[in-house]
């Protein structure tokens, strides 16, 4: 098991090195000339050839590309064209306010989601079912950025009771995951009802009633122990879902995420603290998909036997 | 294994007494007439063979014996399965829970999905002795290794999950759950239909040798009349949901009464008259949505005549424990082919 966790890290520098090269390409075809950015408007044609050169940005783009990633090895991802503050550490330090989101939006989507889903899924084909799969198209639908829009409107305009922007207690959190939350929930609903249908229906189920044990046993315990699998993957796949769902919300209540830091940069052709963002959001992606990996084997014996062999 | 007091509340002579069972499942497609006035009984220390096709309803019987048809679509009409004195149908469902597994345990047809996958065997069998005995969590293991033990796999298997088991294996580990509260009636669906010809001897001896050990009653449905021969005292015949053919092994094997019995033994290949044809069942078994009227097996019959399509043939008895339900038998000296020459 510990040496299939180490060979998935290891496994993560090729998929690090690709992605890199095809953002600072994409970054690069972009276009935009960072000395216009920087330079004041009235900077004469001579001093923005000197900063190019300066900077480097008149060699080859291989050149560039290899020098850039000679400085991620060393953690030096270069600096902000618009704060000149280091873009691992402005990283960093937005880093925990979107996991917080991030975090409290999966919290929130579970505790709806897998008892609607369990539900919905014992009660199946009535109106039971049919008003949880409403909710969860209802949730699927909704774009993120319009619930946030509706939910500052009610609870902050209309009703004064949550502040519509911005950090600080609790109460800046709820909104904002809450958005996040929703969607996701609806996707997590339909996953659970879809997986709890098909796990009712397996042999080992009706084993289990022959057995004599008790029906909430047979549902939370020999069901909900199969059922987790498809869940967990369904979670997992979707945690993208959570890292864009985030960068909306984030931008909709001023939440001073890393979501929000994107935005911002590329509103502000701020290149580098793009490039470096989206970068350590690569490398975040592939710790969290290793992850759920391991909490799948976690789930599923089967698996955790093929790790095993495989060593 | 310790021995469990016998101190049952109803001693008659039956363990189980179904009688006039109709099964049903509703769907929106129409109504699925699965077990259509069933009746039969079990006596104790005894083992009744349910044979018949894919489709007879010898399924769903044994499913009602332990009031688990799946509902919706199933319901249970009506009818009455008497277990040691009392009806299964009429029990709350505490009393159900108490009696699945206790009194009465199932031993499924494809042990491949009869084990849920991410439990380990022995906390699989560990839970149907935790479920009815107050004992604790490592009592029931240690009880769930002597279990595996007796079926013939290694106690330290007890760890392992079903993906780690052969089939055969997987097999015995569903017997061990099944038997490991030593039930006075087991419920054997097809128990060795799913497995390797040389793995299904394995498997039927050593249920007969468990079953005799702990003075139990078997319900064994299967398709395979040489399974029936070998392990079954009596014998009863199913057809479209009824019992057609009904008595001991040796009164329905050497003088067989029903016509479709007769079809069963007639598409058997037989060594003994290699290079003769075997005689399958013409036709196909009828739609359980659109049963003929009379006889199911009338239009299948070769000695059919009008009056079978026009009621439904009643058990009538043929001497000993030996019941037939075939309208053939109003006409005088009626008898089967197989029977004419000896």
């Amino acid at each position: 098991m510990i040496r299939y966790v180490l060979k998935r890290i290891v496994l993560m520098i090729p998929t690090i090195l690709i992605t890199s090269l095809l953002i600072y390409w994409a970054m690069d075809l972009a276009g935009g000339d960072p000395v216009m950015t920087i330079l004041p408007e009235n900077a004469t044609v001579e001093q923005q050839e000197a900063l190019r050169e300066e900077m480097g940005l008149n060699d080859p783009f291989l050149v560039r590309y290899l020098r850039y990633m000679g400085g991620l090895v060393t953690g030096d991802m270069g600096e902000s064209y618009v704060t000149d503050r280091d873009v691992f550490l402005t990283f960093m330090e937005r880093l925990p306010n979107t996991l917080l989101l991030g975090g409290s939006a999966l919290i929130i989507a579970c505790i709806i989601a897998i008892p609607l889903g369990i539900w919905t899924a014992l009660n199946q084909n009535t109106w039971k079912d049919t008003g949880g799969m409403v909710f969860a198209l209802f949730g699927v639908s909704m774009p993120n950025f319009w619930l946030g829009l509706m939910f500052i409107l009610l609870f902050s305009i209309q009703w004064q009771l949550l502040p519509s922007g911005g950090t600080g207690g609790i109460e800046y959190l709820i909104m904002p995951a809450a958005t996040v939350g929703l969607g996701l929930a609806a996707l997590i609903t339909r996953t659970t009802r879809s997986a709890m249908l098909d796990v009712v229906r397996q042999d080992y189920i009706t084993t289990a009633k022959a057995k004599g044990a008790p029906r909430k046993r047979v549902i939370y315990y020999h069901a909900m122990k199969n059922a987790m699998i498809p869940i967990v993957t369904a979670v997992g796949m979707q945690f993208s879902l959570v890292m864009t769902g985030s960068a909306l919300a984030e931008t909709v209540f001023s939440w001073p995420g890393i979501g929000r830091l994107v935005f911002e940069s590329i509103a502000a052709r701020d290149i580098p603290m793009v490039t470096g963002s989206i970068i350590l959001c690569c490398v975040l992606m592939s710790i969290i998909n290793l992850a759920v990996d391991l909490l799948y084997a976690f789930c599923d014996p089967r698996i955790k036997a093929q790790y095993s062999n495989k060593g | 294994m310790s021995e469990k007091t016998n101190e049952k509340k109803f001693t008659g002579e039956n363990i189980l007494e179904i009688k006039d069972l109709v099964v049903h499942y509703e769907t929106d497609d129409g109504c699925v007439q699965a077990v259509n006035g069933l009746s039969f009984s079990i006596g104790r220390e005894r083992t009744l063979g349910l044979v018949g096709e894919t489709g007879a309803g010898k399924t769903t019987t044994a499913l009602s014996i332990l009031n688990l048809v799946p509902s919706p679509p199933g319901v249970i009409k009506s009818g009455s399965i008497v277990l040691d004195g009392e009806d299964v149908l009429q029990m709350s469902e505490k009393e159900l829970e108490q009696m699945r597994g206790n009194d009465v345990a199932m031993i499924f047809q494809d042990p491949m999905t009869a084990l849920n996958p991410v439990i380990t065997v022995g906390e699989q069998i560990a839970e149907s002795i935790m479920l009815h005995e107050h004992v604790s969590q490592k009592e029931a293991m240690e009880r769930a290794k002597e279990m595996l033990k007796l079926v013939g796999i290694a106690e330290s298997r007890a760890y392992e999950y079903p993906h780690q088991f052969s089939g055969g294996m997987k097999q015995r580990v569903v017997i061990a759950i099944a038997l490991t509260c030593q039930p006075n009636l087991l419920i054997a669906d097809e128990p060795t239909t799913a497995l390797d010809v040389t793995i299904q001897a394995q498997v039927l001896d050593l249920m007969q040798d468990l079953i005799r050990r702990n003075h139990m009653s078997m319900l064994l449905i299967t398709h395979d009349l040489g399974v029936v021969a070998e392990v079954c005292n009596d014998v009863a015949v199913m057809y479209a949901g009824r019992i057609v053919e009904i008595g001991s092994t040796d009164e329905v094997f050497n003088a067989t009464a029903h016509p479709y019995t007769e079809g069963l033994f007639g598409s058997l290949p037989n060594l003994k008259d290699q290079g003769e044809e075997l005689e399958p069942i013409r036709g196909m078994m009828p739609d359980p949505m659109h049963l003929p009227e009379g006889c199911a097996f009338a239009p299948r019959c070769p000695y059919a005549t009008e009056a079978c399509s026009a009621s439904v043939p009643y058990l009538r008895p043929m001497g000993g424990t030996h019941f037939v339900a075939c309208h053939a038998y109003d006409r005088e000296n009626f008898r089967l082919r197989r029977n004419q020459n000896g």
